[in-house]
């Protein structure tokens, strides 16, 4: 437009339009070059023409400080910094050259960053641009704003944006309409001048509809935020949205219009009928689907439920949405159509979990994005009926997926390996072809990631746990599942530091996560205590270690840690304690992490007391021999640990050490008495002492917080100390330590090994059938059936193998249940098997009685399927059977932890949600403070809203008021003492001068704080040409205060615009802190 | 809003980053090859949307849906065409179809102004790149969507350059591009 042809000239083809005068230097299109041709060294080329832009950007030549910003903005692409050359981004962007501006701005908005400094000096440059008469001039500084927008610049720049909402242009409007908006998130008080112009050009049918459209953009970010305040724009946007063509808008207006619904039903009768019709009538799927999601969103299903009309669109969407569920290869569509259902999961549970079965098939998608999709809705669709089939899905995916290897993730991770080098390769056209072609490698399924694996075991244990287990209706299903779960953990990441301390739980650890499971069960859970010891004495024992954990890896080892403490506390219900007890301790157990470590040392008592402690056998000498040689084994486990490094484990295998050479000696001082003679006492020792160290109360499960409701006793003592002889006591055991230390070198050599043979042991205690388990079969092939997946597809097969014989166990007496063997004809006990057999010599059909209908009746589905099917049919019935689940023991009324004892169940898995808006995310804009501010203040639906709102801010004023008066107070003592330190030491002139300026400033900051509350407060906007001045006149007293000099007018300027910066700042500060 | 855009080719290199949040080099490079990570190893029959990267997905598990959490970034939508990734980052206000339509017009208006697109011409234009996506989106809030206005719009800055001769070949393959187009007429 403006620009000639030669000017133009893009800058790829500079070098070869003008002739460089410097023989070295390089244009854009040479670098890039230069890169393809070091292929290998790119780093040493970089580093040198990172140099060279270093000199040609401090040249006077215009062209060449451009050229030089734009290689530089080039490479920060690749992540080279840049922030140095921030002033000459400046000076470039004050070229009158339209393509040096150009350069310019794009360097600022790559590179300038929160800390820039040189921002406020670009404010200028700014205002001069905006105010161009060019229109491609205008359009950079409306680019660049939000990129670099900070409140006080905000604050400046917003009076000659304003006038450029009328510009003739509608490209320049519709620009600016957006920077404004990003204004407003930054300084709020944006919208209060440019918020009626906006609805001014919006209101205006002349209006170019890119410029409509673009502010449509800008009301939808809005409107979340404050719909309100849009109600009374809804005719407007009503016509749009019937009569525009643009799909574009359409989208946008439909999701103002969601948010509006709830505050004025009546929107609801007057919207249906067009969205009706755009649903049936559009070509476009983003529209219709926006169109679905909008009704259902906007609570428009709800209003219109029970009518003829509402009938039909909720048959409509829900009919849609499934439609785009089962189309064939647009994965895009089933996508969001989950991203709708996970929208309405929460408000219309049952809307969706009539699409259930579509849903769960998504779950089994190759696609990881679908799957997380379909995993985060199942999670909220979660019922007592369904939990098994969707728990058994998982765990299916779960079971047949290989577990990924160290090795495959670290390849795949090559950017964080080598970092990006930067080189244009591309110029070899099968670049194209060499797109990666995705081989399956076998017929396995792909491996799962990590992180979706920890996060689908994760969401497992949620569902499971929810509500204090309220969806559970299994628990022995439970316990088997979790045993399950231990064996399909990833490894963790974190085992390279066993030695973790005291740092919490982390993140990827979830075989605590699933201990933490057992625990809560075999704690709240009563009736299934037994089972829940079993699978943790099945998880301790060493011989099984293969067997229940990954085969690869170290996952879920996190599991022991909880089951360790399950057959300690629990040993009365351990089936075999001898081998948990060999297991406890053995070598490999010295291994475990130490958090691991300190629970096993503390269950190793605990168990040898439920072994040793029976006080009703005869002391005979077999039991002497047996008792002597295990706690010589538990001796010469704990010796060697009483040196550990860890503090918790070191200590506890002090103790229990000592506990055990006492109980030795005493056992061994106790005579036995005959094999069949008279009965002989066992040492007290053994049969009250020990045990009374772990039996008491039982425990219960504790809600969190009760501990802080505890009342602390009056007459506790924290401040006497306990031994005032401490001191003494330390030096003495530095002195012992020494002793001992030789004493382990001595006792290693010289004590017989009293344990060896127990460690030669440990294979033979392995029970026959324990070794009959067959391992799980390899070649399982993955169902492709889409029912609900069957036991045999995610648990193991000795698991399985204990549940059937279980449930024969059970089911033993009931009629209603027919083993598969027992059909077979060996041993039926049912009463129609009974009946069919008695009249087995004529089988007369007519002597089986009526009662045979009511058994189909009942029994209907238990005939034609495999009794491991049983379950999900059975369900219902189970239900009956009363499972007692102990809840959460807290003290007093659960007042201010209502919500966190409410949680509490699941408190330990589940980090409770974080409340409000803790931590920023990344890439987040923030526009919470436009939440403050209503925007109309005319219209009677704001003005509500305002009122309060005006009263909070006077508040606010108030405050802030007050704190600014008591910052000029500190101010003003400040620079008095300051004036005063300078008057001692005059020769130094310069910095005489520095700190007096400092000091003049501060104290014009603090006045305009003051100022600005009373005026906003006040009169408002009557108030700021006085203020201006009074400012002025301020800031002249400070000078004379702290210089005492003469000073140029541009230096006053400079000064005002300080004072002026600061103080819009602190005012923002006020409100954000009011809010 | 819209977060961010990049653009990346096959091997994960830049080809444009523009972020609408002002982020340090060295995150914005971990943020790239975080969903570089994500992206190369998708299978052309999977959708067009990614699982946040672990970057952006630490902070936003917290968020429960009843607070409000319309500014957190929570949708990463790409499209492929031949070398180049077309990445967009943005917050749950904006709809994942439309984006989709929005990348599109993104690449039809770069293949208006270059005549047959390749990644030779972004490479050595990555001014007109970032020209072209300053018509369409202005500090992550979308201003034009029509293809016409927006190579216009970029038109109007000067004259648009041609690639350098003898510097290859092949375009962006338009005609193959867009796996859903059979299904939904965009736009």
């Amino acid at each position: 437009m403006f620009l000639s042809r030669d000017r133009s000239c893009p800058l790829a083809l500079h070098s070869t339009v003008h002739e460089p005068a410097n023989m070295f230097e390089k244009s854009l299109y040479d670098l890039i070059r230069g890169l393809r041709n070091h292929k290998g060294s790119e780093k040493e080329y970089i580093t040198e023409s990172i140099k060279e832009c270093r000199k040609e950007i401090r040249s006077n030549d215009m062209d060449l400080k451009a050229t030089a910003l734009m290689k530089l903005t080039y490479l920060e692409m690749f992540g080279h910094d840049m922030s140095w050359a921030s002033f000459n981004v400046l000076e470039v962007m004050s070229s009158p050259k339209y393509r040096h501006k150009r350069t310019a701005y794009l360097a600022a908005v790559q590179s300038f960053r929160r800390d820039t400094e040189v921002l406020m000096l670009a404010e200028n440059q700014l205002k001069k641009d905006i105010t161009s008469p060019t229109p491609t001039v205008i359009s950079l500084p409306l680019g660049a704003i939000p990129h670099v927008i900070n409140p006080s610049m905000a604050n400046s720049v917003l009076s000659d944006l304003l006038p450029r909402l009328t510009h003739s242009h509608p490209a320049i409007r519709k620009k600016t309409v957006v920077t404004l908006y990003r204004l407003a998130l930054v300084y709020p008080e944006t919208l209060r001048p440019a918020w009626p112009k906006i609805k001014e050009r919006l209101q205006d049918e002349n209006e170019d509809p890119t410029v409509t459209a673009a502010i449509v953009n800008v009301v939808c970010e809005l409107g979340w935020r404050r719909p309100q305040d849009f109600l009374p724009l809804a005719p407007r946007l009503f016509d749009l949205l019937v009569t525009g063509g643009n799909n574009w808008m359409a989208i946008k207006l439909i999701k103002l219009f969601a948010t509006l619904t709830p505050l004025e039903p009546r929107l609801i009768k007057k919207l249906l009928p067009p969205l009706t019709k755009i649903i049936r009538e559009t070509s476009a799927m983003s529209l219709l689907y926006e169109c679905i999601s909008g009704i259902i969103q906007g609570g428009i299903l709800d209003a219109v439920e029970g009518t003829p009309e509402g009938e039909e669109v909720a048959r409509l969407c829900v009919g849609k949405l499934r439609g785009m569920m089962v189309i064939e290869g647009d994965a895009n569509l089933k996508y969001v159509a989950l991203l709708a259902f996970e929208k309405i999961v929460r408000s219309h549970r049952n809307l969706v979990s009539k699409q259930q079965d579509v849903i769960l098939e998504c779950i089994d998608d190759p696609d990881i994005s679908i799957r997380m999709r379909a995993l985060d809705l199942v999670v909220g669709m979660v019922n007592s009926d369904n939990l098994t089939a969707i728990v058994g899905r998982l765990m299916r995916q779960l079971r047949n997926a290989p577990i990924v290897s160290a090795t495959d993730d670290l390849s795949n991770d090559r950017g964080r390996m080598t970092g990006v080098v930067p080189y244009a390769e591309s110029d070899d056209s099968d670049a194209e072809e060499s797109l990666r072609p995705h081989e399956q490698k076998s017929d396995l399924p792909p491996p799962l990631p990590e992180d979706y694996r920890v996060s689908v075991i994760r969401r497992i244990l949620e569902m499971c746990s929810r509500d204090t287990y309220a969806n559970i209706t299994d628990f022995e299903w439970y316990i088997d599942v979790l045993v399950q779960l231990v064996r399909v953990s990833p490894a963790t990441k974190s085992s390279a530091a066993p030695d973790d301390g005291d740092d919490v739980d982390q993140p990827d650890d979830v075989g605590r996560a699933i201990g933490q499971e057992l625990r809560n069960v075999a704690v709240r859970v009563k009736s299934v205590r037994s089972e829940t010891i079993e699978a943790a004495q099945s998880l301790v024992l060493v011989d099984r270690r293969d067997q229940m954990f990954p085969a690869s890896g170290n996952g879920g080892l996190g599991v022991l840690e909880y089951a360790g403490w399950l057959v300690g506390e629990y040993a009365v219900y351990l089936t075999r304690p001898e081998p948990v007890m060999t297991s406890l301790l053995h070598t490999s157990s010295a291994q475990l992490s130490s958090k691991t470590l300190a629970v096993y040392l503390q269950a190793v008592p605990k168990v040898f007391a439920s072994m040793s402690g029976n006080d009703q056998v005869s002391w005979t000498p077999e039991r002497k021999t047996l008792m002597t040689l295990l706690m010589a084994r538990i001796v010469h486990f704990l010796e060697p640990l009483s040196t550990h490094p860890n503090l918790e484990v070191q200590e506890r295998a002090v103790e229990y050490l000592e506990l055990m050479r006492l109980a030795a000696e005493a056992a061994s001082g106790t005579a036995a008495g005959e094999p069949h003679g008279d009965f002989a006492d066992p040492p007290l020792l053994l049969t009250q002492a020990i045990p009374a160290l772990f039996s008491g109360a039982e425990l219960n499960p504790v809600a969190r917080g009760a501990q802080r409701k505890v009342p602390v006793p009056e007459d506790l003592d924290l401040d006497t100390p306990i031994n005032p002889n401490l001191h003494n006591l330390l030096s003495q055991a530095d002195f012992d330590a020494y002793q001992s230390d030789e004493d382990d070198v001595y006792a290693a050599y010289t004590e017989p090994i009293a344990s060896s043979s127990s460690h030669a042991d440990a294979p033979s205690t392995t029970t026959a059938s324990a070794r009959l388990d067959a391992p799980p079969p390899k070649d399982k092939e993955p169902s492709s059936s889409y029912q609900n997946a069957t036991e045999e597809e995610y648990l193991d097969a000795d698991i399985l193998a204990r549940r059937k014989a279980d449930r024969k166990e059970r089911y033993r007496d009931d009629p209603f249940y027919i083993d598969a063997e027992a059909r077979a004809g060996s041993a039926a006990v049912t009463p129609l098997a009974r009946i069919v057999r008695e009249n087995n010599v004529e089988l007369d059909i007519d002597a089986i009685p009526v009662m045979d209908l009511d058994l189909e009746k009942g029994s209907g589905d238990h005939n034609d399927q495999p009794p491991v099917r049983a379950r999900s049919a059975r369900s219902p019935r189970r239900k009956a059977r009363r499972v007692e689940i102990v809840g959460d023991e807290t003290l007093g009324a659960s007042d201010a932890d209502a919500d966190s004892s409410a949680a509490a169940g699941r408190a330990d898995i589940v980090p409770p949600p974080q409340m409000g808006r803790g931590k920023k995310s990344l890439l987040e804009v923030d526009s919470s403070g436009l939440s403050a501010l209503a925007l109309d203040d005319e219209d009677a639906a704001g003005s509500r809203a305002l009122s309060h709102i005006h009263a909070q801010q006077r508040q606010t004023e108030d405050a802030l008021v007050q704190r600014a008066l008591q910052e000029v107070e500190r101010l003003r003592l400040e620079m008095q003492r300051a004036s005063e330190r300078l008057e001692a030491r005059g020769e130094e002139r310069v910095v005489r001068r520095k700190g007096g300026k400092r000091g003049a400033r501060r104290v014009v900051v603090g006045m305009g704080d003051a100022r600005e509350g009373v005026g906003a407060e006040g009169e408002g906007e009557a108030m700021v040409g006085m203020k201006k001045k009074k400012k002025k006149k301020i800031k002249k007293d400070g000078d004379g205060d702290g210089e005492g000099g003469e000073r140029g007018e541009g230096e006053v300027e400079v000064t005002v615009k300080k004072k002026k910066k600061k103080k819009r700042r602190s005012v923002v500060m006020g409100e954000a802190e009011a809010e | 809003m819209i977060n961010a855009v990049l653009v990346f080719n096959n091997a994960g290199q830049p080809r444009l980053t523009k972020f609408y949040t002002q982020l340090e080099t060295s995150v914005q490079q971990r943020l790239i090859s975080e969903i570089f990570t994500l992206v190369a190893n998708r299978p052309n029959s999977a959708c067009n949307f990614l699982p946040l990267p672990p970057l952006l997905a630490s902070s936003s598990k917290s968020s429960t849906p009843t607070t409000p959490h319309n500014d957190m970034p929570s949708l990463v939508t790409y499209r492929h065409y031949a070398t180049l990734y077309f990445i967009v980052i943005s917050t749950s206000t904006e709809s994942p179809l439309a984006l989709l339509d929005f990348i599109q017009v993104f690449v039809q208006a770069l293949d208006g102004l270059f005549e047959n697109v390749c990644e030779l011409d972004l490479i050595f234009n990555f001014e007109t790149l970032h020209a072209t996506l300053g018509e369409m989106i202005v500090g992550g809030v979308v201003i034009e969507t029509q293809l016409e206005k927006v190579v216009e719009g970029v038109k109007a800055q000067g004259k648009v350059a041609k690639r350098p001769v003898n510097e290859g070949k092949g375009g962006l393959s338009l005609a193959g591009f867009g796996r859903g187009d059979g299904v939904w007429a965009g736009r």
